[in-house]
């Protein structure tokens, strides 16, 4: 099995980096209407549900008092704002039909031919600059408990 | 018109990428080093478990995009678009994964809430019965240096005032030159000391009644059916009570007998369904104070009614069993007689016996108990 995909992948490597006509077809991730894209958009949804809840139980909980108790309840807002993000970004990639991409290479360049393709642009931007303090704040309310934890036992 | 270039989003999210990736790996190993400090705590399980997730997650996600720039960048190939469906799978599968984490979380932290509150109940009923085991045994004690102290009084007494009357009585007839009178004196002067201890012995004695005083069994009753009373009503139980119209007054121990009263209506509550009856009945049988405490609830089998007394035997979930092993020592403890019916299907029935032969009017003062008295009663 493992050689099988080394094979599939060595064969398709040669054809990644052949250089394609200047106008290309987008390539979507998935189209709307598939079963996968409402499975991957409900799953975000669930996603978000589940880090409100996370915030909520977190309130609720003894965790108030332990130091780095801010940091993670914003990280879970950031992480479900992030699915927020996500859910209309993927809605705008797929719905998005036929954009004119210009140029090769890394040198490719996207025509910006109206406000749908703009959000489009934007969403891509902010879908991974929200995850990077989501898990630094995680990391740093975690390390404060952590520290908290090993202090009380040294 | 305007055209954007799109190398800075890949830049952004190759980027971002890698720290996510970098991020979620120093999240797992700061919750791999809370489990390792204490490995049984379910928050740090849980931490441990999304950590280990969102590792996941910052791999596949990563790889998903880096793969979905490449195909922007260098055109689409059908293996490249069957592994960017395949981890936009999979990054499906993981959102779900912890959502249901979180979800689950959220469960066991109402069960964790409940044991909590479970923990703290079951403290506080520990510290209840150790208070009240802590006034048993003060009790007791008193009780045994009151009866010693009432021994001593009534066997030495007697024999003392003759010794003392005796002495005094050979030392005014001995001539002053005797050489026996020193001895003499020696004797009335140590008989002396002996009924002076016998008087301190008689002051242990009097304290006892810091413990006992005189109390209307029924006044103590309707005190603590105030107390239960809301319980009662929040089952929807009907509560009969049928005192007697004269109070019956004897040397109890309010406090303790209040801790066994509501003792015995609680089970009775909890044994007894809505629209059920507890009837608290006095009545007045010779010399002694009779309670009865019925209820008409599922009842006891005999094989249960006879080990309700036996400590740690419980059937609750969670009790102590020993609540009924107080109330026993505490109807003892009034040299009372507690006894038990109970049928299956039909209820049970407490019934207390209390002696009230010492008993006074309330208000009139206690006279100070003679040696002899007390020693008659059997105090």
């Amino acid at each position: 099995m493992v050689t099988r995909i080394a094979a599939a992948v060595g064969a398709a490597l040669p054809l990644v980096f052949t250089n394609t006509p200047a106008l290309a077809q987008w390539e979507g991730w998935f189209q709307w209407g598939t079963q996968g894209s409402y499975v991957h958009q409900f799953a975000h949804l669930l996603f978000l549900g589940a880090m409100l809840v996370f915030i909520w139980e977190l309130y609720k909980g003894d965790l108030r008092e332990w130091p780095g108790f801010r940091c993670i309840v914003w990280a879970c807002w950031l992480l479900a704002w992030w699915n927020l993000d996500a859910i209309w970004g993927h809605a705008l990639e797929w719905s998005l039909l036929n954009p004119v991409i210009m140029g090769q290479g890394f040198s490719r360049r996207l025509l910006m031919e109206d406000l749908h393709t703009w959000l489009f642009y934007l969403t891509k931007i902010t879908h991974f600059v929200l995850l990077v303090p989501a898990f630094y704040l995680l990391y740093r309310g975690l390390r404060a408990m952590a520290a908290k934890i090993e202090a009380g036992r040294s | 018109m305007m055209t954007l270039p799109l190398f800075p989003l890949w830049l952004v999210e190759s980027l971002s990428a890698i720290l996510v990736l970098f991020l979620a790996f120093q999240v797992f190993q700061v919750t791999r080093r809370l489990m390792n400090q204490d490995p049984e705590n379910a928050l740090w399980l849980f931490f441990n478990w999304l950590a280990t997730l969102l590792m996941i997650f910052a791999c596949s996600h990563g790889v998903s995009h880096f793969v979905q720039e490449f195909l922007t960048f260098h055109g689409a190939t059908p293996f490249l678009t069957h592994l960017r469906r395949a981890i936009g799978g999979l990054d499906s599968v993981l959102y779900v994964g912890l959502a249901s984490i979180i979800l689950f979380f959220h469960r066991v932290q109402r069960l964790y809430r409940r044991m909590e509150e479970d923990h703290h109940h079951l403290e506080k009923t520990s510290h209840e019965i150790l208070a009240l085991n802590r006034e048993m045994e003060a009790l007791v004690m008193e009780r045994t240096m009151s009866e010693m102290a009432l021994g001593i009084a009534h066997g030495i007494r007697n024999p003392l005032h003759i010794i003392g009357g005796f002495s005094h009585r050979l030392l005014k007839k001995t001539d002053k030159s005797d050489p026996t009178r020193a001895w003499l004196a020696a004797i009335a002067e140590e008989a002396k000391r002996i009924e002076q201890m016998v008087e301190r012995f008689e002051t242990l004695a009097q304290r006892k009644s810091s413990f006992f005083s005189q109390e209307d069994l029924n006044q103590i009753i309707r005190t603590t059916l105030e107390l239960i009373t809301p319980e009662i009503r929040l089952k929807k139980l009907n509560l009969v009570t049928d005192l007697t119209s004269t109070p019956l007054v004897g040397r109890l121990n309010p406090h303790l007998l209040k801790v066994a009263f509501a003792h015995l209506l609680r089970n009775a509550i909890e044994a007894t369904r809505a629209k059920g009856t507890i009837t608290v009945r006095t009545t007045m049988d010779g010399q002694f104070a009779v309670l009865t405490i019925k209820d008409t609830g599922k009842g006891m089998p005999p094989d249960v009614v006879e080990r309700v007394f036996v400590p740690f035997f419980t059937t609750k979930l969670g009790g102590t069993g020993l609540g009924m092993v107080f109330v026993r020592q505490i109807v003892d403890e009034h040299r009372g007689i507690i006894t038990l019916e109970s049928k299956v299907g039909r209820g049970t029935t407490v019934t207390i016996r209390l002696p009230l032969r010492f008993a006074e009017a309330p208000g009139v003062s206690e006279p100070q108990p003679t040696p002899a008295a007390a020693s008659n009663h059997g105090i």
